[in-house]
């Protein structure tokens, strides 16, 4: 019997407190979002590039006339890419700052680590860093991923490069994490539709900086094609001890490291770099538009450091706002993730419209295949 | 063979880059007894603004390299006076936590105030590639077996036939009685780290050369580290000797057997020696006297 009790008051004291959260991170006057990215250390190339995504979509849905008469504010917390820290950001967005929506939840990892805490709390919640399968797999009511998975990504790139350059011998160099299984598995995948002739096959820790003997392999093999599985450093040291070593396959990479940098610091040798991505290049009509919208609302010194995250930052952010729009007259959690499943596909232009249609809480945005132009240090897509 | 010999040269090249913090961590143990955990964001630091110096130059070698020493003494001594003189005498793991500290703000600072993004570092004759019997090495990676040989030959001569070396040496030996001999603790101490700074920074910015400058580069102060105590923490010459067998090891492995197995074949070589020879291979067995 005193359990009951207990039972029933604990349950009456949540009722309140969940009808507040659900409409939390609204006044008269403005909307809160909060997001958690790297914002510091070797990640921030990615994380500060997603902030000025979804600073732009808040800019430019602000300019206008935000909703109902309210601005959007977006608080962005600093995670370092350390799980523990995105958990204790993520409380604090949620417990302390009290904010309406979450536009990012930083990295695969990071997100994998702080999911029990969102889907706990039912905040209507973006994810556009790191879209895995544990995100969306199975469907969390409030969890909405915007992207592509790895496995997906890699099996598409390996049936493109299995057409363009049929009968050549292909090296696999990747990373020992999720990440490098997620591409094996997608390597996999696509030795189920096509014959590829692997000579070369190396696992790397991660954090490995030197990849001499890899690609001394890769030339003792006489490796054509080249599946470079790293993310950004692991990626330039492999391309430029191919042009140290001089061996010229053709090197495949994945979008976490398609930003320019990466081809500047490479140099010439990045010339003819294939890579996958479900972001558009920004030398494509869409990117120049985005381009343009960036230069509008964000410094100089901030439209330099646009790049692939910012788009699809933009994207998951815009679709987000458009839900939010759509529930004027009921600004809770409730009507904004029904809006998300409902609302027609979200086409920003940069990326293939996005929709949630059917119960999916996954995006399954379609990849294009880049080829990188070492004179621009840009992509442009592969017909 | 010229598998083996490319294997050999690669790893003759990351070993020296290995050797160089190395032996910043050493120079800095040996005078001070402190282990600085940020040398290999100083590493970092240094290449990032040896960058800067040579998009503005035309990546002119001397500029480059004058800049990067000149910005390495500096950087360290501001450092030092900073935030560890104000240590001394503190206990040990306070002093270690300092660097620790510092380690994190650097990583973070390259970002804030540096861009933090990958780069090219444009010093096009460093990047150039030579031919030498068959095996192909960019510049930057012969220049930084060279730097390890001086660096080398400098610190045999330094401590042998300097007043100054004598005297770091006696501090590492005795600080108590070096201090009452009238030896300015101060002063070696900001040599060290001055010295080491400079080792250090010549390791990042021929690595960030031959091989891909980004904020990641940091983590060439945790392959150095073990290569230190590989050769003996109290041995400046001994700890570039363990990061040339760490390099060596790890590309042989990474050819031969797996590049899986390439990242802890340094540490199973470490352990091996460590149970033979605890204060590492060149390193001296303190005894205390209770």
């Amino acid at each position: 019997m005193t359990i009951l009790k207990g039972l029933l008051a604990a349950a009456l004291l949540a009722a309140p407190a969940g009808a507040a959260l659900a409409n939390q991170g609204i006044t008269d006057k403005e909307i809160l979002l909060g997001e958690i990215e790297p914002l510091t250390g070797p990640p921030g190339l990615l994380g500060v590039a997603h902030n000025l995504g979804a600073r732009l979509a808040v800019a430019e849905a602000n300019a206008e006339g935000g909703i109902a008469g309210r601005q959007l504010r977006l608080i962005a917390e600093d995670d370092g890419y350390v799980n523990s820290r995105t958990i204790q950001g993520v409380r604090k967005l949620i417990h302390s700052d009290k904010v309406f929506a979450l536009t990012s939840l930083s990295g695969s990892g990071q997100a994998i680590a702080a999911l029990s805490v969102v889907e706990q709390s039912g905040i209507p919640t973006m994810i556009s860093i790191g879209p895995v399968p544990q995100l969306f797999e199975p469907p969390r009511d409030n969890v909405f991923v915007v992207g592509q998975t790895y496995t997906e990504g890699m099996r598409q790139l390996a049936l493109h490069l299995a057409k363009a350059h049929p009968d050549k011998r292909w090296g696999v160099i990747l990373q020992d994490d999720d990440y490098g299984k997620a591409l094996a598995e997608g390597l996999k995948q696509a030795r189920n539709d096509v014959k590829l002739n692997i000579a070369y096959e190396a696992t790397y820790a991660r954090n490995q900086r030197d990849f001499a003997s890899e690609m001394l392999g890769v030339k003792d093999k006489e490796v054509e094609v080249l599946i470079a599985g790293g993310i950004i450093s692991e990626n330039i040291a492999m391309v430029k001890e191919a042009e140290r070593l001089g061996i010229s396959p053709v090197i495949a990479t994945f979008w976490p490291g398609r930003v320019p940098e990466v081809l500047k610091a490479i140099g010439p040798a990045s010339d003819g770099l294939l890579s996958v991505d479900y972001v558009m290049p920004l030398q494509s009509a869409g990117g120049i538009a985005f381009l343009e919208k960036a230069t509008k609302y964000l410094s100089p010194e901030e439209v330099a450091r646009v790049n692939r995250y910012t788009m699809s930052g933009y994207s998951s952010t815009a679709t987000l706002i458009a839900a939010i729009k759509a529930c004027e007259a009921d600004l809770t959690w409730a009507c904004t993730i029904k809006a998300l499943e409902t609302n027609p596909a979200m086409d920003t232009g940069v990326m293939a419209p996005i929709s949630f249609a059917g119960g999916s809480r996954f995006s399954n945005s379609p990849v294009h295949i880049l080829r990188a132009d070492a004179a621009t240090a840009s992509y442009s897509l592969v017909e | 063979m010229t598998y083996f010999l490319d294997l050999i040269s690669s790893g003759l090249a990351i070993g020296a880059v290995y050797g160089l913090i190395a032996m910043s961590f050493a120079i800095i143990y040996k005078s001070t007894g402190l282990l600085n955990f940020a040398q290999g964001e100083m590493a970092m630091i240094i290449a990032y603004v040896a960058w800067s110096i040579s998009v503005r130059v035309e990546g002119n070698p001397f500029i480059v390299a004058a800049g990067s020493i000149g910005f390495a003494i500096l950087f360290a001594l501001i450092v030092e006076r900073i935030a560890i003189r104000p240590m001394m005498g503190e206990p040990i793991l306070s002093q270690i936590m300092v660097t620790i500290g510092l380690s994190v703000i650097f990583r973070s600072a390259v970002v804030l105030i540096l861009d933090g993004l990958p780069h090219n570092m444009a010093v096009a004759s460093g990047n150039a590639l030579v031919d030498l019997g068959g095996v192909r090495l960019r510049v930057a990676q012969i220049a930084v077996v060279g730097c390890l040989f001086l660096a080398i030959l400098a610190m045999w001569l330094f401590f042998r036939g300097s007043r100054f070396g004598v005297a770091m040496r006696a501090v590492a030996a005795d600080e108590a009685t070096a201090r009452l001999m009238g030896v300015n603790i101060g002063r070696i101490q900001m040599a060290a780290w001055g010295a080491a700074a400079v080792m250090s920074g010549a390791a990042g910015v021929l690595f960030a050369i031959a091989y891909e400058l980004s904020p990641a580069l940091f983590h060439l102060g945790l392959k150095a580290f073990p290569a230190a105590i590989l050769g003996g923490l109290d041995s400046i010459i001994g700890s570039a000797f363990g990061g040339i067998v760490i390099g060596i090891t790890e590309n042989l492995v990474g050819g031969y057997i797996s590049s899986g197995l390439k990242e802890i074949a340094g540490f199973v070589i470490i352990i091996l020696i460590l149970m033979i020879r605890p204060y590492g291979l060149f390193g001296q067995k303190r005894i205390e006297r209770l």
